[in-house]
């Protein structure tokens, strides 16, 4: 039996998602189904792809700051949205 | 100052590490993990309360505490952008800070050789390595219905940890052919236990795979739906019919790469070859570089595989003490390279690259773009990346490199190495500026002079 | 290569190949030799920033006409014309600043002085501390990238030899003009043209000409794709900051930071304590930018000569020799310098004064 931490809610891209505390944003996302992580420049559809933190697929927003989905954690009402790009 | 930095704590770093500390060395460790244990040996999410144990557990345990039981200094969740050699002296550039040794150990392991196809780039599609990251950290499957497509004994591994953890494999197509596997045995046999564990995951799976066939598309419309796949030659050409499978998540790569950017930022000489997995350091039995106090260990090394890496990292140490070979590596090296010849791209495989497809994912350049420019003149790497964008994203050109050279060969006949390598440049990993700057106190701005009128 | 060249032009950045299609088109031969990739030296690597605040007095003319050159390249070069804004953060640059920009202005820069109000409507995300401004609607930059595909589909187009990857070992000068040898390649010609960039001072003493030529190793940063946070090209009345922010949303940083390095030993390496103020620099002028990731920072060489001007003429005693490069601001002045050039050697009268390398050089004291 795996028991893991309470499960918290946060924000991607303005819906809110529920996951287990500390578990990683890709992470969580793929467990709810939510593939879809990012629009590439060319506006194609991308998501978390090598898991280690090197692609940049996964990239996201938080604080202002892009980084990668798969290394950073989510918390109770962490707001993550979509990479922006001009 | 330390005696000895090591860059990266997988296996390779972490027995580096204590061989170094037990040699009486001052030993700091770095990684850009939360925790030791690399790719391998990854550590549970901290949203893991309680699990039985595993293999990877059992193992990745005992290395961290191994590390903890040292006076190894740790530095975890730190990201090196530069490395620099001043007379001396190391400087590695750890975000804001700057860290000094005498010698420097690059453990940075590998990435996955993935062949651009159609429809790659669709969410749910993930490295097989990638999805060893999702099982060891979070203990989940990737989707609901998963085919497992590659090379080598991943696809094996990446199968039973699925259905072990409560998912389903929709297929494993493998490139490989039952003649390949049986090609190895000999050399597995060396390891009976993986020869043992190898056994019952192939039979487990025998009806679910689809032996010398590879994908040739993915399609979906914003994640992936379906999975069309051929049979392959001996060549790994695409032959025969087309066959459709239906997932809704694919975990997909062809063997390890070996991660040479900070090696290779650091001046090392290096070469290429493929039963390393493509580019690797020049070294000794020993780790010892080119490079005076720069030692390499691990898969970063040339891809040998956990096995091995033990070993390795430890003589790497033993180098250092200017020791000659005190660990023998002979079975596992054996063994490692018997794995990774699995994956040794073959010229069919270019087949698979279709034309429209987006070989660099960052800078969606497709291979008719690199095609043209090379064809148009420009030779090596900095000249197609300078005219295509191919390889000017955020990964680094990580993704696109290998795929890239193959194309060279193809057109120009060249060898890899006449191909050669983009100049290696910082920052090892893209970074906020605010990371690795201070704020800026205007008066104190060490301005040269200004500029001739 | 059995057949003689007319000319022999070592350096296939914009200097040679500019340079090599004057001198097609006048009738001559010529054939270009890189070491390496064309375009792929300081032609390719530079910031590519075409502003007319940064070029030197003396120099506006053939800046002027060098954007020209850059405005008919266009769409295949990247060029674009975007304006651009000179920032003083303090009292002393204020008055740098209408000193040089006045000069800069007199010697026929559309230049004029803006105050801090207008400059916020210009460029909203600049920091607040600006103390003066001044602005050029014709600055813009260009796409350093394409220099190598460029000149390479030009020099294709007009069929001129191109010898890549030819590292020039030996030169020697017999009655016939010069015999360029890498290994056991060689090529003749009846005459020679020096405009390798960094590696100038090294050729040019193959011919016995010891030059007192220093290569400076410019810094430049590009960080990843970022929501647009500037309009046009942003400079600093030191000199030593120049940002511009791309379509693709991609940011560039230089302004002459010194790396690490010489020609000889490779391409060069940054300094991080060059680097870092670099970079803090550009986050003063405008804070978002701390936010941003740096995705790459590379230097390259540029070779300069005591007072900063350039060489550019016929080299030592000989007749059939010359020399282009050591341009501070090649990159916009290249394709209009290196025009004259292969008038000159056509034997016609370039219709600007060129830059007599045999001169006295007095030493600059500025840097």
């Amino acid at each position: 039996m795996i028991r893991r931490a309470a499960e918290i809610t946060f924000q991607f891209d303005g819906d809110e998602f529920t996951a287990f505390d500390g578990e990683t944003i890709s992470a969580a996302l793929l467990r709810s189904g939510q593939k879809n992580i990012r629009s590439a420049p060319t506006g194609a559809p991308r998501g978390m792809f090598c898991g280690m933190g090197v692609c940049q697929e996964c990239v996201v927003e938080v604080d202002g700051k892009k980084t990668e989905a798969c290394r950073t954690k989510v918390k109770a009402g962490l707001i993550v949205r979509k990479a922006t790009y001009v | 100052m330390y005696d000895v930095i090591v860059i990266g704590a997988g296996p390779a770093g972490v027995n580096a590490a204590i061989e170094a500390d037990n040699l009486g060395y001052s030993v700091l460790i770095i990684d850009e993990q939360g925790s030791a244990g690399g790719q391998v040996w990854r550590n549970k999410s901290s949203s893991i309360i309680d699990a039985p144990k595993t293999e990877t557990s059992i193992k990745g345990n005992a290395l961290r505490d191994a590390l903890m039981s040292s006076n190894v200094s740790v530095k975890y969740e730190a990201r090196v952008w530069h490395i620099e050699k001043c007379d001396t002296i190391w400087n590695i550039h750890v975000e804001n800070d700057v860290l000094t040794s005498k010698n420097l150990i690059i453990a940075t392991g590998a990435y996955e050789r993935i062949i651009p196809i159609p429809g790659w780039t669709l969410p749910g599609v993930i490295g097989l390595a990638g999805a060893t990251a999702l099982f060891k950290e979070h203990m989940m499957v990737p989707g609901h219905k998963t085919v497992v497509a590659g090379s080598g004994p991943l696809l094996f591994y990446v199968a039973n940890e699925i259905e072990r953890l409560g998912g389903t494999v929709e297929a494993i197509v493998s490139l490989n052919s039952r003649f390949d596997w049986l090609k190895s045995l000999l050399i597995m046999i060396t390891q009976p236990i993986l020869l043992w564990q190898g056994f019952k995951w192939v039979t487990a799976f025998y009806k679910k795979t689809i032996w010398q066939s590879a994908p040739i598309k993915f399609e979906g419309a914003d994640h992936i739906e379906l999975v069309k796949i051929k049979k392959v030659d001996d060549d790994w050409t695409p032959i025969g019919k087309e066959q459709i499978l239906e997932a809704d998540s694919v975990c997909y790569g062809q063997g390890l790469i070996p991660a040479i950017e900070a090696s290779r930022l650091a001046g090392a000489e290096h070469h290429y070859d493929e039963t390393l997995g493509g580019w690797v350091p020049t070294i000794d039995d020993m780790g010892r570089t080119s490079i005076e106090g720069l030692f390499v260990c691990g898969d970063n090394a040339g891809i040998l595989g956990a096995l091995a890496a033990p070993i390795r990292g430890k003589n790497a140490a033993q180098a250092i003490n200017k020791n000659g070979v005190v660990y023998d590596i002979g079975k596992f090296e054996r063994f490692g390279k018997a794995m990774t010849a699995l994956s040794i791209p073959r010229a069919g495989l270019l087949n698979l690259i279709d034309t429209d497809t987006d070989v660099c994912r960052c800078e969606g350049v497709t291979r008719k773009e690199i095609e043209h420019e090379i064809i148009t003149g420009a030779q090596s790497p900095n000249a197609i990346k300078s005219g295509t964008r191919c390889g000017m994203g955020p990964c680094g050109g990580r993704f696109c490199a290998d795929a890239q050279a193959m194309i060279n060969e193809h057109v120009t006949g060249k060898t890899r190495e006449d191909i050669g390598l983009p100049t290696a440049r910082p920052p090892l990993r893209p970074m906020p500026m605010d990371q690795i700057t201070e704020e800026l106190n205007y008066d104190d701005l060490p301005i040269p002079g200004v500029s001739p009128l | 290569m059995t057949n003689t060249y007319d000319i022999a032009i070592i350096g296939g950045g914009i200097m040679g190949c500019g340079a090599a299609l004057r001198i097609k088109e006048g009738g001559m031969d010529p054939v270009v030799i890189d070491q390496g990739d064309i375009g792929q030296g300081a032609s390719g690597v530079n910031a590519g920033t075409l502003s007319m605040q940064i070029k030197r007095v003396k120099l506006m003319p053939y800046a002027i006409k060098g954007h020209h050159e850059w405005q008919l390249m266009g769409e295949k070069v990247g060029f674009k014309k975007t304006g651009g804004l000179t920032l003083a953060f303090n009292d002393r640059e204020a008055e740098l600043l209408q000193e040089r920009m006045t000069m800069k202005r007199d010697a026929g820069a559309d230049i004029t002085f803006v105050n801090p109000k207008k400059v916020e409507e210009i460029e909203p995300h600049l920091a607040k501390k600006i103390v003066a401004a001044s602005f050029c609607p014709d600055d813009g930059y260009a796409n350093s990238s394409l220099s190598g595909q460029y000149y390479r589909g030009r020099l294709t187009d007009e069929n001129i030899d191109t010898i890549e990857r030819f590292q020039v070992s030996e030169i020697n000068i017999n009655s016939n003009g010069y015999e360029i040898s890498s290994g056991d390649q060689v090529i003749k010609a009846t005459r020679i043209l020096i405009a390798c960039g960094g590696s100038t001072k090294h050729v040019a003493a193959m011919l016995g000409e010891d030059l007192p030529i220093r290569a400076r190793i410019n810094t430049v940063s590009v960080t990843e794709r970022a929501p647009r946070i500037m309009n046009g090209v942003i400079g600093h009345a030191t000199g030593l900051l120049t940002m511009k922010q791309k379509d693709n949303g991609t940011v560039l940083i230089g302004g002459g930071w010194q790396g690490k390095g010489t020609p000889e030993e490779g391409r060069g390496a940054i300094n991080p304590e060059t680097l870092l103020p670099n970079l803090q620099l550009a986050q003063f002028a405008v804070p978002t930018l701390s936010k941003v990731r740096v995705v790459r920072s590379w230097t390259g060489f540029e070779a300069n000569v005591p007072d900063f001007y350039p060489l550019a003429g016929r080299l030592g005693e000989k007749d059939n020799a010359y020399i282009l490069g050591c341009v501070r601001g090649g990159y916009t002045i290249g394709p209009y310098i290196s025009k004259l050039m292969g008038d000159l050697i056509l034997g016609r009268e370039p219709e600007m004064p060129l830059f007599d390398p045999n001169r006295v050089f007095n030493e600059d004291k500025l840097i």
